[in-house]
């Protein structure tokens, strides 16, 4: 799920930035610390949307660095457990397949895979169903349900489940259109 | 600088993160078809101690109430859903947490610290690692003998049978750049001015500071055994080095997938066991040049003649001629090792699929099938050893008569007319000189180990033995 929240962050700056840009500078500084970073609390941080303030700088002893705090508004992604969501498959084994929702990685195990569709290895390994209507392997979009979510510093990894009604492939990218 | 050490000011009283918190517990707990008592409550603490972190805020008072609100509520989700497992099921109250489930999860295994099955957070430790198809993923015994039987059926359909294949001296050799002796440093040379069967097949790898040199006949090798069998690369060689190897060997991606195994994922010190390959043991062939990493294994195993491309690999293995690099030759295409050992797999997994066979198709095990094979080797041949063995040896101990017999020979410590091969290292002995006289085959040891290398008898004349006073 998506969310639009406002975050805060104490930025440090060194002094040779210090001018008619320096927002700038904290601002482009920001993006390339924060974006496509994950945080347990809040998920990944996807975008930098807006500045809502820039506090009064403190200036760090010793090193003449200087702390602004900095209010943003930001676009993050977290997923959770009941939420479906649509994923690209990124690897097939005889264990079940990964797939990966942006920066969220899933592992749909073969007990959550449907009963009638099976292994199959070879130089595409996939999950095919018996009259071959159905097929998953690498780079397939499928719709999926999170049933569990492990959320650390650095990333998420989540347990999926295609095994419900209105789950599984949406596009195959086997079948050339 | 990470993130969380230096993170940002948490802002609890933020409406947005409230409603983030919220969420969280709502999701948990609305969609939860089987509670998870512990899991939730660790969510719903975590949540409460960061709140607690900010004092001195009126609005944190709220959010205090609010997480009790919230906890009650939860509570009583959960409550509900027992009611009914007791009032629906009737008679087994003790799987309380169950709910509507019809059964409850053993959790077969755990990845990324969650359940495979029921993606309930785990923290415990059991199972078994398979660490080179995910780095957190541990499977029960039981989940792995349930895979096991699940795709040995999948792949008996197929016609196919499990391949585990070693690297080093196996399917290739490697070195480092500092031990590339001047005669070889020709290969460090321009690509171009390489013989033209170097060009395809040794490859510069300056990242590892080493060369690898591919064995001959390997792409055909694969791509054959690719049609018989699934395969395993298992080495005891470091994983960013079994990878690349996998890359020079299998560019397409076509043959070993994620069956990638290296030394971090065995379980045993400096042993390779099939406890970590998700094969049946009675449908796998192991292709190595060393037998002592499999001992719980070796009627499985195929050892391979090693192969020494590079100086530094004769040298680490004791042998003072000159390497194949500085003679500036290789390995015969056609006829080599993997030429050789192909046609045996090719026997017998025709042996194994052999229609004329009793047993049905699970029931069968390709270690006997191998032995079979094997025992075919030097059938019909009588042997005696003379100055092989040290002087008080039980003859039957020795690794070569053993070799023998599972070739197919038949031993025996005694001379008669039904001897067919005296085996000796002296031409000199009585037992020598008997052969001479009545027309048996004398041989030197090495007759033996070649027909176990190569899967056949061998021309005997190949293999005369001098006579010790000769030198
Ligand atoms: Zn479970």
């Amino acid at each position: 799920m998506f969310f639009h929240i406002v975050l805060e962050r104490n930025m440090q700056l060194h002094p040779r930035h210090f001018g008619r840009d320096l927002r700038d500078k904290l601002v482009s500084k920001l993006m390339k610390d924060v974006e496509g970073t994950c945080s347990g609390r809040h998920g990944f941080i996807v975008a930098i949307t807006g500045i809502e303030s820039v506090g009064k700088g403190l200036i760090r002893d010793g090193t003449g660095f200087v702390t602004f705090p900095v209010k943003y508004q930001c676009v993050v992604f977290r997923p959770f457990k009941g939420e479906i969501l649509e994923a690209v498959v990124s690897m097939v084994n005889k264990m079940g397949f990964f797939a990966e929702a942006g920066p969220v990685q899933i592992f749909v195990s073969n007990h959550l895979i449907p009963d009638d569709m099976e292994f199959q290895s070879g130089d595409v390994p996939n999950y095919t169903t018996s009259d071959g209507s159905v097929k998953i392997q690498k780079d397939s979009e499928v719709r999926l349900k999170i049933i569990g979510t492990r959320v650390d510093a650095t990333e998420i990894f989540c347990i999926g489940t295609i095994k419900d009604d209105f789950l599984g492939v949406i596009s195959d990218p086997g079948a050339t259109s | 600088m990470s993130l969380t050490a230096d993170s940002p000011v948490h802002s609890p009283s933020t409406s947005s993160e409230d409603f983030a918190a919220f969420l969280d517990a709502e999701l948990d707990s609305a969609s939860d078809a089987s509670p998870h008592p512990v899991g939730e409550e660790e969510e719903i603490e975590e949540e409460a101690e960061a709140e607690k972190d900010d004092e001195g805020d009126d609005t944190n008072d709220y959010d205090l109430d609010f997480e009790r609100i919230k906890r009650c509520k939860v509570e009583i989700l959960e409550n509900l859903s027992e009611v009914e497992t007791t009032t629906s099921q009737g008679v087994d109250i003790q799987i309380s947490g169950a709910s509507s489930d019809k059964d409850v999860c053993v959790h077969p295994g755990v990845i990324g610290g969650l359940c495979i099955r029921c993606g309930l957070k785990m923290d415990d430790e059991s199972g078994v690692a398979f660490s080179y198809i995910h780095k957190n993923l541990r499977l029960a015994n039981d989940e792995i003998a349930r895979l096991r039987d699940k795709d040995l059926k999948n792949l008996l359909r197929h016609k196919k049978l499990y391949l585990v294949l070693d690297l080093d001296h196996t399917l290739l050799n490697s070195s480092r750049f500092l031990d590339i002796t001047i005669e070889e440093g020709y290969l460090k040379g321009s690509r171009d001015d390489l013989p033209d069967a170097l060009k395809s097949s040794l490859y510069r790898l300056d990242s590892m500071h080493m060369m690898t040199k591919l064995r001959p006949f390997v792409h055909t090798f694969l791509n054959e055994a690719s049609n018989l069998f699934e395969m395993y690369i298992y080495t005891m060689g470091e994983r960013a080095y079994a990878l690349q190897m996998a890359k020079l060997l299998d560019p397409g991606d076509v043959y070993f997938n994620s069956r990638v195994i290296a030394q971090g994922d065995c379980t045993q010190r400096h042993q390779k066991g099939l406890d970590i390959v998700l094969g049946q043991e009675s449908a796998v062939l192991i292709l190595d040049d060393t037998e002592a990493v499999w001992g719980k294994h070796k009627e499985n195993l195929i050892l391979m003649e090693r192969y020494h491309f590079f100086a530094s690999s004769c040298h680490q293995f004791g042998f003072s001629s000159k390497s194949l690099s500085e003679l500036k030759t290789d390995e015969s295409e056609s006829d080599g090792a993997l030429a050789t050992v192909l046609k045996v797999l090719q026997r017998i997994h025709n042996s194994f699929f052999d229609t004329e066979h009793s047993a049905s198709l699970v029931d069968r095990d390709v270690r006997q099938v191998l032995k079979i094979v094997k025992k075919e080797v030097l059938k019909g041949c009588k042997v005696v050893f003379t100055r092989v063995f040290p002087t008080q040896f039980q003859g039957e101990n020795h690794h070569l008569w053993k070799m023998a017999e599972q070739l197919g020979a038949t031993c025996s410590t005694e001379l008669d007319p039904s001897v067919t091969h005296v085996v000796s290292l002296d031409a000199g002995t009585e037992k020598s000189r008997w052969a001479v006289q009545m027309g048996k085959f004398l041989v030197h040891p090495r007759w033996i180990e070649a027909a176990n290398y190569l899967w056949k008898k061998q021309p005997e004349e190949s293999y005369s033995v001098s006579n010790s006073k000769d030198h």
